[in-house]
């Protein structure tokens, strides 16, 4: 009954869908897809002959399927949920770089511990409670990557789940030991005297991998070889507004995530590196290899096209 | 008498203003929490700007094409299943393997099969809204008084006529309840599917309005939503009390 309900109302209403031209992104509200926000807003995509629009999305990991479903046809996936998606059977592929790591965002980047509780060794973390935005996602795998690489047993830890909007309250109430975070959480919760920063372990990794980039189906992709010509052009063009000009990335960063303008403009972008080449996702394919959430083993070369 | 009626505002109302004066002494920082007055200014301020009322468009209509189809599949399959035993028994099974499947539970498929929009939205909420129909109209249509379906065969009529002339206006005020139910599981569903997965109506407002940090329009968002849903039951038992009288309401506490 649900098949019959779901095919006949697939057949009456897909067929518009079918014919639009324009190319949805779907991004989550963050700065990462800032240059595919800037390229809208003033108007490059439209410069190189794309109609675009933008959805947000609510959760990173809704962006495969979404991209499956043609209800987006390009999507900011984080690498873990990328990789997790293509190992999982999904035929996905990157088409342009949007955000990496660089020294800034590393920073930014901290385990976050309330007050009462003292972290002066990695070791310390050993039986507390970690609130992590997204289990398996990318703050929780880096973590995880900074506690092996300082000799601690991942699992001596114990993560929870806390989303970034409710982790003020949950660090007040003592619900968690500690929380991993990034700005422009770390000075709000700072300046409220929740806590202190317990390790700064993104800028202890140091790395320069890409964290979100643009993602399509490879049947859409290899369809549309000159529309993704055109958006790679497009990307890299606002991609150096975004490095260069904090004033229109934080308006589009504002427009788009509908966070208040001081708070974007509190907080740097991620750097924009619109070029994305395979081995860009090596790391990130070893240390998940490592965490053992990929099943399967990856071809770089397949993961983006070229 | 309009103290009568004031009367229970008084505590909500309190507690608002005991929890406006609380934030206000602690100078209350939270990105989850927010003064009612905050909530108030932003909910005017999202209803000027248009961004409530298309949100509510949308989820109203995802809701209400869902609760009519899912209606609709409900009361045909209870009253089938309430006239035959044989049919009940055959279905039983099926139905009982289907029926405590979570709606929320199909957005993955739903999500891959439909994509964004009305679509997977109207499939989800009218599968979660046929349940309640269906087993509260079969067991309406078993109780109807045994008499009136002699009569209808000493009348001789057909399958149909009995059903249009002796099964559903006998049925009818049971039936209207089981509509108000899945009136409110339509919105109850409706809101989290935008919640979780689709980016549109009021659930993707609330989501949208936390992750922007806007605690204050994530709650303007919160009360709208309960102003709904006190509204449409205030309209469906109105509905019923017109269309059936006092009776209808028998047992029921509205």
């Amino acid at each position: 009954m649900l098949a019959g309900l779901v095919l006949g109302m697939s057949a009456g209403l897909t067929a518009p869908a079918l014919g639009q031209a324009k190319i949805q992104i779907g991004c989550t509200a963050t700065s990462d897809c800032a240059s595919a926000m800037v390229a809208v807003d003033e108007g490059i995509f439209k410069k190189h002959g794309l109609q675009v629009e933008m959805t947000p999305i609510a959760i990173n990991s809704n962006i495969p399927a979404a991209i499956l479903s043609n209800s987006i046809q390009v999507g900011g996936p984080t690498s873990t949920v990328f990789l997790q998606a293509v190992d999982g059977g999904l035929d996905l592929v990157a088409i342009a770089g949007a955000s990496v790591m660089n020294p800034t965002s590393n920073t930014a980047i901290a385990a976050f511990v309330r007050n009462g509780i003292t972290i002066k060794d990695p070791k310390d973390f050993i039986g507390k409670k970690v609130g992590a935005p997204g289990l398996n996602a990318f703050l929780h795998v880096l973590f995880v990557k900074w506690l092996v690489e300082k000799g601690v047993d991942p699992r001596s830890v114990n993560f929870v789940e806390v989303t970034f909007p409710t982790m003020a309250d949950i660090i007040k109430s003592g619900g968690v030991d500690a929380v991993l975070t990034a700005e422009p959480f770390v000075t709000r919760m700072s300046n409220a005297g929740l806590g202190s920063v317990g390790a700064r372990y993104g800028a202890e990794l140091g790395r320069t991998d890409p964290i979100i980039f643009y993602a399509a189906s490879r049947d859409w992709a290899e369809k549309n070889v000159a529309t993704v010509k055109k958006f790679r052009e497009a990307v890299a063009e606002a991609a150096a507004i975004v490095n260069s000009d904090r004033e229109k990335a934080s308006a589009s960063i504002a427009r788009f995530t509908k966070q208040p303008l001081d708070l974007v403009k509190a907080t740097p972008p991620n750097q924009s590196e619109p070029n994305l080449k395979p081995q860009n996702l090596s790391w990130w394919i070893e240390v998940m290899s490592s965490q053992k959430m990929l099943q399967s083993k990856l071809d770089t070369a397949k993961l983006v096209l070229n | 008498m309009s103290l009568d009626r004031a009367k229970p505002l008084l505590l909500p109302l309190a507690l608002m203003l005991a929890f406006e004066l609380w934030a206000r002494l602690t100078h209350l920082q939270s990105d989850s929490l927010a003064p009612p007055s905050a909530i108030l200014a932003a909910l005017a301020t999202a209803l000027a700007d248009l961004s409530i009322p298309v949100a509510t468009r949308d989820t109203l209509f995802a809701a209400f094409a869902g609760l009519a189809i899912g209606s609709a599949i409900g009361l045909a399959l209870g009253i089938a299943f309430g006239i035959s035993r044989p049919l009940d028994r055959l279905m039983e099974v099926t139905v009982e393997a289907i029926r405590p499947i979570p709606s929320i539970a199909l957005l993955p498929i739903a999500l891959i099969a439909l994509g964004f929009g009305y679509r997977m939205e109207i499939v989800i909420v009218a599968f979660a809204c046929v349940w309640p129909m269906l087993i509260m109209t079969r067991s309406a249509v078993r109780s109807i008084e045994p008499r009136l379906m002699e009569v209808s065969r000493a009348l001789r009529l057909s399958a149909p006529q009995r059903i249009a002339k002796i099964v559903i206006p006998a049925a009818l005020p049971r039936i209207f309840v089981a509509f108000r139910l899945s009136a409110g599981i339509a919105l109850i569903v409706a809101v989290t599917v935008e919640i979780a997965i689709n980016p549109i109506g009021l659930g993707a407002g609330i989501m949208l309005a936390q992750q922007a940090l806007r605690a204050d329009l994530m709650l303007a968002y919160l009360v709208w939503i309960g102003a709904i849903g006190y509204a449409l039951n205030m309209l469906l038992i109105a509905a019923q009390r017109r269309l059936f009288g006092r009776a209808a309401l028998a047992g029921d506490n509205p």
